[in-house]
């Protein structure tokens, strides 16, 4: 006889199944209308990328699941078997239909290869949803949530895989097929039914029951987090989309549909809360629980008013989501509602964008001190690029030392630059992240005219986060760079040499608007290397670098104990060895020295800016 | 228009010390002076103007036992149109800047607050002030037509020295006829906060610009490292980062330490006015034109910021 | 409720080194930056949540030059329904006396049960407008208010006095209450918030509008005949001590310690 199994073998009536599947349709139908209904009260906000850039996201972060291996190798092999389980055995199920209603195939060594295959797919679900439960009830790893929901999918998984070998071995005694050793597992359970009839009484009823169970869960998939499994491709493909911010004639600010969406496919695995610097050092901020209540699509809900202006807009929590969910978006557009609103807003930060909006700077309410750091009077004629100073270093005493460092290697390499001395506006980049984006179009516009007026075509500047403004919210056809990557073209171009060698040990700070948000993470290194010092890496560095906690408008607040996050980095350094952290950041810079004074490490590692570190180089 | 009427301030029963402060700036200018006593008992306030008021208009009403604007004004209103003095006096405290304005405006007079200097030339009387959070100095010089009304500093005029033969001139039981139905229902005293300024030998006191509430704690830390008690000026307690327990000022707590150092205040004149009788001050701020350079003895003109982590280091030897 | 506030727009000053004009009449504003009288700030707020709890409208009024309007947007963008500008340059150096005068002439024939400003503004430091109005429209009328509380038409407010203690006093509509910084705490006015309130008409009003002649506004009508200004004598102040950040901290410790600190 031919190896092959008919459908429907002594099941009967088969109505029933027809009937019980129309309701599980209709339940799941239901389930997702209601999640689009959600979706649709949001705001249509993205453009998406281009189709190649998507799939290959959904590929890698969807079909292999690479980020799930970040930090938790077992996390990602135990999600990689139990989803191509699951995925293997819906295929499975598929290809039977097909089978049975279209075009009749599974035959013979089709077949034998077939059940060998779903046989493979079984174990790894059995496999994946098993370690999934150890994993919670006995390890009991934190960052897991520990819902109804978080536990209901599971075992029921666990029951369709039980009841799906066990109706297997059941059907196999009952049928005596020559071929059942291929369907190993189902063969090995064999042994544990009885004979004959009773063993085909079995068989129906489990038929029934893991046919129920099956429908059962995709009736409930919508309702569940399974959903994630559906939106997945979705949030994977959308990741580098651009978002079109809400501006100034917005009538009501609410969230986007990209982020109510987000807010059914997070599935609360917590690596968000696990890399966030503000959730580490123990403050109020959870990402998790801000894209959670960002499903009532109200962006003041409660959580969002008490964590929101904790973010320092690090993007950590973008990076770490195996779905590509973004809290560091819902967070910004929580921060837009609350600064519409006004009665949330921390009375320090409202006073910082008053002055932002009085006096051009965030940090004195008196204008025209931005070119006291500077004893340069004119500017050359033949300028090569603009050096836009930024508001942070051209005013704070401790990071004027970047200004003053940067300009004498710049002089040293030969490179004409113009400074706008203490004309230089505001980019805007602090009004941006905190969500005041009326005040942020005001200076982007006023920055705008002056640069036009001035013919700047080329610029550099010291900080990340006016580079990320200027380089990326600003039109316009002009080059902007960090300085880093500046110092590294010099460095290739060799109009940036050293004569000797650094007889240092030092470690980098990735700051986040250089290395995660823009990955910019080889330049510095590479000139670090070549003044000769001795290059050692924290744990966590690159990309994966733990924030300062100076970014989003913290460094103008006063949350109590607000240096934590920075010492908790200080302290990575030092464990490194390093007699010096460098870093390529304003804002990196003064959180970090103060860290360094407050956590009493002064006499055992000093901080100094990268521009610092390539001065003292050019002195040996 | 002659003479000088001072209006004598009082709260729970007895004088207040500005009144007496009041009654030096009207002897100063002239010796036609007389004081009046709105009370419930007149004569108990009176008697502690003894030897430094002259003559003496005492009132008495139940109702005058505390301060009511409602019913002090047609008294003052009658005493002012039948005196017709050149000035009223009154000091510059809740009570003036609350009773002196609806004087003027319920008699249509001219009136200058929170003086502290008076004089006269041939153009008129001559009033000194400060404007713009005491940054400036105004001058002004007033027409001579009509009486005039000023609201004096507090601590800006020495205290009338005693020696005088008081003479109590007039005491009527008044008959009051409120226009409104302002009334006072009681008096809140602030809970007592852990920590008693007053009784500090040494106080560190921060203000506006120590910058963020963080901050404090660089203050706080060298507060303990000197054995001093942190204390502040009013935007601290307004923003909420120190209880009102700890402001020093006129709303807050008057202190008299041994050595009060200033860290980031401006010195506003109700702040000065709470601690200018310290032994030694130092004041620390980046403002070289911050009133508190006034009344400190040393000076240091520089960021808080800056100044407090170098001056732990000094200590520290 | 109808609220009233009235705002003034004055120069920031906190963070500036004054400098007096060539005839001393008044101060270099070309520097400084115009904003709302931070005390009347509280008073827009109070009368915003005022309006929020009890209902009814809050109009904001102003007496300045053209620049004041910003003054007046941003009040409108915190959450008042209407504003007043009282705009003319025969207005320019009229005292408070004046000032009450005319906010009072438009007052008068209108609804109105609070009026609420400021203590005090932080250029004059004068502290009488609030209460010279209440005497013009004959009200009653309460000053450094740190709390007010509706109950039907009496209020109860605080005052704030020396020495920690505060007076609670009850107060019958239609009054005025000058209300002491520290009383709230304003919300955030944004960008996009003044935008939204662009198109809002503000009702302008001059000297032909108040039925007031020309020698009963502006510095003629005042008592005072001259106004020079100056800056404080700093001499028999402070000390200054000199030198290096070290030197200073050096000298500061010694005086510490003379003082008897470091038990």
């Amino acid at each position: 006889m031919v190896p092959s199994r008919p459908a429907y073998w002594e099941i009967e009536p088969i109505w029933l199944f027809y009937a019980l599947a129309a309701v599980a349709v209709l339940v799941f139908g239901a389930g997702v209308a209601r999640r689009v209904v959600g979706w649709r009260r949001g705001r249509a906000q993205l453009v998406l990328p281009p189709v190649g850039r998507g799939l290959e996201a959904v590929l890698r972060d969807g079909l292999l699941g690479a980020r799930l291996f970040r930090g938790d190798v077992s996390a990602g092999l135990m999600h990689l078997a139990l989803m191509w389980g699951f995925i293997g055995l819906f295929i499975g199920t598929v290809t039977v239909a097909v089978d049975h209603y279209l075009v009749g195939f599974l035959t013979g060594r089709v077949y034998i290869g077939f059940s060998i295959a779903m046989e493979v797919c079984g174990l790894l679900l059995l496999i994946g949803v098993l370690w999934a439960l150890v994993r919670r009830v006995v390890q009991r790893v934190p960052r897991l949530s520990c819902t109804a929901d978080d536990f209901v999918v599971p075992i029921w998984l666990l029951a369709l895989g039980l009841s799906g070998f066990g109706l297997e071995g059941a059907r196999l005694v009952a049928q005596e097929p020559a071929w059942a050793s291929y369907s190993f597992v189902g063969h090995a359970m064999a042994g544990a039914w009885p004979e004959g009839e009773r063993a085909l009484t079995a068989y129906r009823a489990l038929w029934w029951g893991h046919a129920v169970a099956s429908l059962g869960l995709v009736a409930y998939l919508p309702w569940s987090k399974l959903m994630h499994a559906l939106l997945a491709p979705a949030t994977l493909f959308a990741r580098d989309a651009i978002r079109t911010a809400t501006s100034g004639d917005e009538e009501v600010v609410r969230f986007g549909r990209h982020q109510l969406l987000h807010g059914d496919a997070c599935v609360r695995c917590g690596r968000c809360d696990d890399v966030c610097p503000s959730t580490g050092a123990g403050e109020p901020l959870s990402p998790r629980a801000c894209v959670q209540a960002s499903r009532r699509a109200v962006t003041t809900a409660a959580t969002l008013v008490a964590q929101s202006w904790y973010c320092t807009t690090c993007g950590a929590c973008a990076w770490a989501c195996p779905l590509s969910i973004t809290p560091i978006d819902t967070i910004a557009q929580a921060r837009r509602g609350l600064i519409e609103d006004g009665a949330h807003v921390p009375p320090q930060l409202a006073e910082t964008l008053e002055r932002l909006h009085k006096y051009d700077n965030p940090w004195v309410a008196k204008k025209g001190q931005k070119g006291a750091w500077q004893d340069r009077s004119a500017n050359p004629a033949q300028a090569e690029l603009l050096y836009f100073v930024g508001c942070t270093t051209a005013l704070d005493t401790r990071a004027q030392g970047i200004a003053r460092a940067l300009t004498a290697v710049l002089d040293r390499c030969g490179l004409a630059f113009t400074t706008l001395g203490k004309k230089e506006p505001c980019c805007g980049d602090i009004a941006r992240r905190v969500g005041e984006l009326g005040l942020f179009e005001e200076h982007r516009d006023k920055t705008e005219k002056l640069f036009d007026a001035h013919g700047v075509v080329e610029l550099v500047t010291s900080s990340p986060h006016c580079w990320d403004t200027l380089a990326h919210a600003y039109p316009g056809e002009r080059r902007a760079a960090h300085y880093t990557q500046l110092l590294a073209r010099l460095l290739e171009d060799g109009r940036l040499t050293f004569a000797g060698k650094l007889d240092s040990r030092v470690t980098f700070h990735d700051p986040c608007y250089l290395g995660r948000h823009n990955g910019v993470v080889d330049e510095p290194r590479r000139v670090i290397r070549a003044t000769g010092a001795e290059l050692v890496e924290m744990e966590p560095h690159g990309e994966a670098s733990l924030c300062c906690g100076g970014g989003g408008g913290r460094m103008w607040q006063e949350l109590p104990e607000q240096g934590q996050l920075a010492q908790r980095r200080i302290r990575q350094a030092v464990a490194t060895g390093a007699e010096i952290l460098i870093t390529a950041c304003p804002l990196c810079l003064i959180m970090l020295e103060d860290a360094r004074k407050t956590s009493g490490l002064e006499d055992r590692i000093e901080v100094r800016d990268l521009t610092e570190l390539v001065g003292r180089a050019l002195e040996v | 228009m002659s003479g000088v009427l001072v209006i004598a301030e009082h709260r729970h029963g007895a004088l207040r010390a500005c009144t007496r402060e009041a009654l030096g700036a009207a002897l100063a200018h002239g010796s036609d002076v007389t004081t009046v006593v709105l009370s419930d008992q007149p004569e108990r306030i009176a008697a502690e103007l003894d030897g430094v008021a002259p003559n003496l208009t005492l009132v008495e009403h139940p109702a005058l036992a505390d301060y009511n604007p409602e019913a002090y004004l047609p008294v003052l209103a009658d005493l002012v149109g039948s005196l017709a003095p050149e000035l009223v006096l009154l000091p510059h405290t809740s009570q003036g800047m609350d009773l002196g304005p609806a004087l003027a405006g319920r008699l249509g007079l001219p009136l200058i607050t929170d003086c502290t200097a008076i004089s006269a030339n041939d153009d008129g009387l001559v009033v000194r002030r400060q404007a713009y959070a005491g940054k400036i100095v105004e001058t002004l010089v007033l027409r001579r037509a009509d009486t005039t009304i000023l609201t004096l500093q507090v601590g800006a005029f020495a205290e009338a020295a005693p020696g005088l033969q008081s003479v109590t001139v007039e005491r009527t039981v008044a008959e009051l006829s409120p226009r409104h139905d302002r009334r006072l229902l009681e008096y809140v005293r602030a809970a007592a906060g852990d920590v008693d300024i007053g009784a500090a030998d040494i106080l560190v006191a921060v203000g506006r610009g120590i910058g963020k509430q963080d901050n404090i704690a660089l203050a706080q830390r060298l507060a303990d490292t000197i054995g001093a008690t942190l204390a502040c000026s009013r935007p601290v307690t307004d923003a909420g980062w120190l209880p009102k327990s700890r402001q020093v000022g006129t709303s807050g707590k008057t202190v008299r330490p041994k050595l009060y150092i200033a860290l980031g205040i401006s010195g506003a004149f109700q702040h000065l006015a709470g601690m200018k009788g310290a032994d030694t001050i130092i004041a620390v701020n980046k403002d070289p034109a911050a009133p508190i350079f006034k009344v400190a003895h040393y000076g240091v003109v520089a960021d808080v910021l800056e100044v407090l982590p170098a001056l732990a280091q000094a200590l520290a030897r | 409720m109808q609220i009233v506030v009235l705002a003034k727009s004055v120069p920031e000053i906190s963070e500036a080194e004054l400098e007096i004009n060539a005839e001393g009449t008044g101060i270099e504003t070309e520097d400084l930056v115009l904003g709302i009288n931070e005390w009347d700030n509280f008073a827009v707020e109070e009368a915003v949540r005022l309006r929020e709890a009890h209902g009814g409208t809050v109009t904001v009024m102003t007496l300045g030059d053209k620049e004041a309007e910003d003054v007046l947007r941003r009040a409108l963008a915190m959450g008042a329904d209407e504003a007043i500008h009282l705009c003319d340059d025969a207005f320019e150096g009229s005292d408070p006396a004046t000032v009450a005068r005319l906010f009072a002439r438009v007052l008068r024939d209108r609804k109105v049960d609070l009026i609420l400003t400021g203590v005090q503004s932080s250029d004059a430091n004068n502290a009488q407008t609030g209460v010279l109005l209440a005497q013009e429209l004959g009200w009653g009328y309460a000053t450094l208010v740190t709390k007010i509380e509706r109950a039907g038409e009496t209020l109860t407010v605080h005052r704030e006095l020396e020495s920690d203690t505060e007076e609670r006093v009850e107060l019958p509509l239609p009054a005025v209450v000058t209300v002491q910084s520290g009383i709230n705490e304003p919300r955030y006015v944004s960008v996009m918030g003044i935008r939204k309130v662009r198109g809002k008409t503000i009702e302008q009003l001059g000297l032909g509008d108040l039925g007031v002649g020309e020698e009963q506004v502006g510095a003629a009508s005042s008592a005072i005949t001259r106004r020079s200004l100056s800056l404080p004598d700093t001499s028999g102040a402070a000390e200054l001590l000199e030198g290096t950040l070290a030197d200073i901290s050096h000298r500061l410790a010694t005086l510490v310690r003379e003082a008897g600190g470091l038990s």
